[in-house]
């Protein structure tokens, strides 16, 4: 009996798995896979690993914030993100379903992006793609179900509201864009919010433009036959038809002078100023894009000058981070510092300014460049630990591109950057006209 | 047929007898195809050992090992060390213990390991990295703490008032005043006592070489010898009646956190039957949940509708249970997220519907037990999904951890819950529940602005029905109109209100 339930345990425990190789000579992704493609465009990758008895299924819609171009519909890819689980004609109760399953199932919103996603165990899997194809294809809901979903989505705007982050990030976006859709953030405007429930026709439109199969890619990792899962994708997913409208989003001219704002949180904050230029959007092999993502790291990383001087040296700052990740679009390189007293605002101010300008005038470290290198390397590798941290690690190369045949390219730019890239990406993108400052204070008494 | 399975019997009983033993006071798991090795360092102290006026000297003391310089490295050079291997190591400290947890891949485990135990075993303690750190926990007791998750204070406030006179009653970040007083001697002082070689519990997993935690524990026998005081668990006083704190804040919604101590820990014999029941009624961040059905799903009040039977510090940001935050006393909890409030003239009243509309459903559930039906299908998934706790290594180990805590025996909790809610039934499951749970005498924490209009609502009784921004089905208006009325049995006497800047002062 001890060895019956020792074995239990072992199958219990032994989720996680190895590829064989980490590295090799021109992959840094270690798995093998295999991609599809339907006839009506739909894209789908099957990465067998090792997991014991666990999948994980993600449908990545290449549609998110960015998408709500038409006014007044502000909020509104997250908001069709809850309607997605509001069941189907074959299917009305999805949640039943899956519970069933013991999945664990969830989806989230973000400006480039809505991904469904679920972890079962591998018996599951037919159902899962029966599941999942059938509420893509073939969503069904009342307005009245619409309306008490919106009520949902207004809690989940007001407890928002209790974060004084939020605040900093809603005026950013506002001030640094006037065109772009990126000028809001995911949850919407609040005005757009407050008005969702009166768009039901409207999430009719939405579903049928956006969730067509040639806006969308499947991704399958973990532990099941691929031959096998090739066959239910092809049998559940061909009838789905073509007819993705594009969105018709403004591109957002550049900017022409530095750009200011001060937003007061209504409760006690640390003064937290966030500095962002206008970036490029990703890509895979432009360099001087993978060269800003570098940027961030070296010129505000935990490794960085700054870093050392604001946070562990003169401890005027809490927390410093360069978040240069890139977006579909154009986005922008942000730089955030959690300052203690409000008096230091002024000079962690300039001394992020000072920072943009010498990573212009000099090139940077070698050695902090390789060391760069290595930690995004290593951070995508130590993702790769479930067959979900595989799915979330190669999402945004889907998003971008379509499909994640990138990420070796990715990181074969990376290998080649060098410290005339950094520094011709800190010329092109750190400059003043680009800059956008917005700073958070705590709201004044009586004002 | 019979040759693989006779060969995979003889290789289990060969590993077996081939793995060296380990050695005290460590616990291992070895899981040799990993790429990655995983650290958890359980320090048996805990905020419960903070002394009376240092409330927060515990978790101060290992956020300042794990976040600092040691005698053999600057912090800066730590920082610099670390970031090309996309690694790190993080403490946290709940009522009863402390942990250090860290991952690196194997490709970088000698540089890491270094660089992660001379954080434990020889801080630096120097005065510059003190004040950076205490600075930040001083920000985040006067100002994140209290205006940027209402969620959580709510539920941070809940254990306070239910712990009230025991060790568990301070947060374990501590007060503002309290923490103001602690000095880098207290720390040092801390630290002497408490990291001592017998209090000290080395966890390693992963592809690590065999004999590897062998030299890990050898490492960590180098500290002091030493075996601190056991402090007796908390005997939280039991509650009459509904107790209401309410904080009057600057707020557009309000969190409800409700609760009462229960006796039940994962040891006991009806801790699994619990489990289920509790998945039923209100599993974590799951529509699964029976009142997420009703409060968010059915009528759109809010974003989510839970319950549990042990503690879920910092529930909003996993959707899994938190490790390493094992107690030896529970309470049953519910947590309402955020109701957003309608305009003054029904200020409060889907706040109060909520509220009614949850400790209903408990007195349901008691009354009525889960159906046959129902328990099937929530035994088939909790089953499978309890599988989901266990996803990482990391994870695993520190469940390892816990396991030892409270002597679960092998094959350990995951295992055993798996194998226990498999051979339950309906009846046993009623049983517990009719035990643990009621919804009577209890502890309710808000969160809101016009703190004395909820009062005023509470004591009066009022009915406080709710509209719909769209149609309604017929029958849960008509369940709507009990839900309204349905009592609150509080005396104005036990409702205490106070102001967003005094909570955790001192």
């Amino acid at each position: 009996m001890k060895t019956l339930a020792w074995c239990g345990a072992l199958l219990l425990l032994a989720l996680s798995f190895a590829p064989a190789a980490l590295t090799r000579a021109d992959r840094t992704f270690p798995f093998d896979f295999k991609r599809m493609e339907l006839s009506n465009g739909l894209r789908a990758y099957l990465i067998p690993t090792k997991a014991s008895g666990q999948i994980a299924y993600i449908t990545i819609v290449r549609t998110g914030a960015r998408e709500e171009y038409e006014p007044g519909r502000s909020g509104f890819a997250h908001f069709f993100e809850h309607m997605m689980f509001r069941g189907t004609r074959k299917y009305p109760d999805y949640d039943a379903v899956t519970t069933r399953m013991g999945a664990a199932r969830n989806a989230s919103t973000s400006s480039d992006v809505t991904q469904y996603y679920l972890v079962a165990s591998k018996d599951s899997l037919e159902q899962i793609i029966d599941l999942e194809s059938d509420r893509f294809m073939n969503l069904e809901y009342s307005e009245a179900a619409f309306r008490t979903e919106a009520g949902a989505i207004l809690g989940e705007f007001s407890q928002g509201r209790a974060n004084p982050m939020l605040h900093l990030y809603e005026k950013l976006m506002d001030t640094a864009f006037d065109v772009h859709t990126y000028e809001h953030l995911t949850i919407g405007f609040e005005k757009d919010v407050r008005a969702m429930p009166e768009g039901y026709e409207y999430s009719i439109a939405f579903h049928k433009r956006y969730y067509r199969p040639e806006n969308c890619v499947i991704l399958l990792t973990g532990d099941f036959d691929p031959k096998h899962a090739e066959q239910l994708i092809r049998k559940y997913y061909s009838p789905w038809k073509r007819g993705y409208v594009p969105p018709e989003i403004k591109p957002e001219p550049p900017q022409q002078a530095p750009r200011e704002a001060i937003v007061e949180f209504p409760g006690q904050t640390l003064p937290t100023v966030s500095v962002a230029y206008k970036g490029p959007a990703w890509s895979a092999t432009d360099r001087l894009s993978v060269a800003a993502e570098v940027l961030g790291m070296v010129a505000f990383g935990p490794n960085s000058r700054i870093y050392r001087k604001l946070v562990i040296q003169d401890q005027k700052v809490q927390a410093l981070t360069g978040d240069f990740a890139l977006n579909r679009d154009p986005g922008l390189l942000l730089v955030l510092a959690m300052v203690n007293r409000e008096e230091d605002v002024p000079a962690v101010l300039r001394e992020i300014e000072n920072t943009a300008e010498e990573f212009q005038e000099k090139p940077c470290d070698p050695k902090l460049l390789n060391d760069t290198r290595s930690a995004m390397k290593y951070g995508f590798l130590m993702s790769l630990e479930t067959p979900q941290g595989i799915n979330f690690a190669l999402r945004d190369f889907a998003v971008f591109t379509g499909g994640i045949e990138a990420v070796d390219e990715y990181y074969k730019t990376l290998d080649s950057i060098t410290p005339a890239d950094v520094q011709a990406a800190a010329k092109k993108f750190l400059v003043d006209n680009g800059r956008t400052t917005v700073t958070l204070l705590s709201a004044r008494e009586g004002k | 047929m019979r040759k693989p399975i006779l060969a995979v019997l003889l290789i289990t009983v060969f590993v077996a007898l081939a793995l060296p033993q380990t050695p005290k006071g460590t616990i291992t798991l070895h899981e040799p195809d990993s790429p990655f090795v995983a650290f958890n360092i359980w320090v048996k102290a805990g905020s419960q050992n903070d002394p009376q006026g240092k409330e927060g000297l515990a978790a101060l003391t290992a956020n300042l090992l794990s976040d600092s310089s040691t005698r053999q490295d600057s912090y800066e050079q730590i920082l610099a060390r670390l970031y090309p291997m996309a690694a790190g190591y993080e403490s946290s400290v709940d009522k009863e213990m402390t942990v250090f947890t860290g991952r690196t891949h194997k490709d970088n485990l000698a540089a890491y390991y270094e660089l992660f135990r001379n954080a434990i075993l020889s801080p630096a303690f120097k005065e510059e990295d003190f004040r950076r750190v205490k600075t930040q926990t001083m920000n985040y007791l006067k100002q994140s703490r209290r205006f940027s998750n209402d969620e959580e204070l709510s539920k941070e406030l809940l254990f306070r008032e239910i712990y009230r006179g025991t060790p568990y009653e301070h947060p374990e970040e501590g007060y503002v005043t309290s923490v103001e007083s602690i000095t880098l001697d207290d720390v040092k002082n801390f630290y002497a006592r408490y990291y001592t070689r017998e209090n000290v519990v080395v966890g390693v997993g992963g592809g690590y070489d065999r004999g590897y935690p062998a030299k890990v524990r050898k490492d960590f026998d180098t500290l002091a010898a030493g075996k601190p005081e056991s402090v007796p668990p908390p005997n939280p006083k039991p509650l009459t009646g509904i107790k209401v704190l309410i904080v009057e804040k600057n707020t557009q919604a309000t969190p409800i956190s409700f609760g009462y101590p229960i006796s039940l820990l994962r040891s006991d014999a009806d801790f699994f039957p619990m489990m289920l029941a509790n998945s039923w009624l209100g599993e974590h961040r799951n529509s699964v949940s029976h009142l997420y059905q009703v409060i968010r799903e059915r009528r759109g009040m809010n974003y989510g509708d839970y319950t549990y039977i042990e503690a879920y510090p910092r529930g909003y940001s996993t959707q899994v249970p938190p490790t390493n935050v094992s107690r030896r006393s529970q309470i049953f909890e519910v947590w309402i997220r955020p109701v957003a409030m309608t305009d003054p003239g029904t200020l409060h009243n889907r706040t109060l519907f909520a509220f009614r509309a949850a400790l209903r459903e408990i007195e349901l559930l008691v009354k009525r037990g889960l159906t046959k039906e129902q328990f099937e299908t929530q035994q088939t998934f909790l089953k499978n999904y309890i599988v989901n706790f266990g996803a990482t290594l990391s994870r695993r180990l520190a469940y390892e951890i816990d396991d030892h805590f409270y002597g679960i025996p092998e094959p350990g909790f995951l295992a055993l819950a798996r194998k226990s809610i498999d051979a339950m039934d309906v009846g046993r499951v009623n049983d517990a529940l009719r035990k643990h749970l009621q919804a009577r005498n209890l502890q309710a924490v808000f969160i809101t602005a016009d703190a004395q209009g909820l009062k005023e609502k509470l004591v009066s009784g009022v009915e406080t029905p709710i509209t719909y921004a769209g149609k309604q089905s017929q029958s849960v208006l008509e369940e709507d109109k009990i839900i309204a009325a349905y009592p609150i049995p509080v005396k104005e006497e036990d409702i205490t209100i106070i102001g967003i800047n005094e909570v955790f002062e001192r």
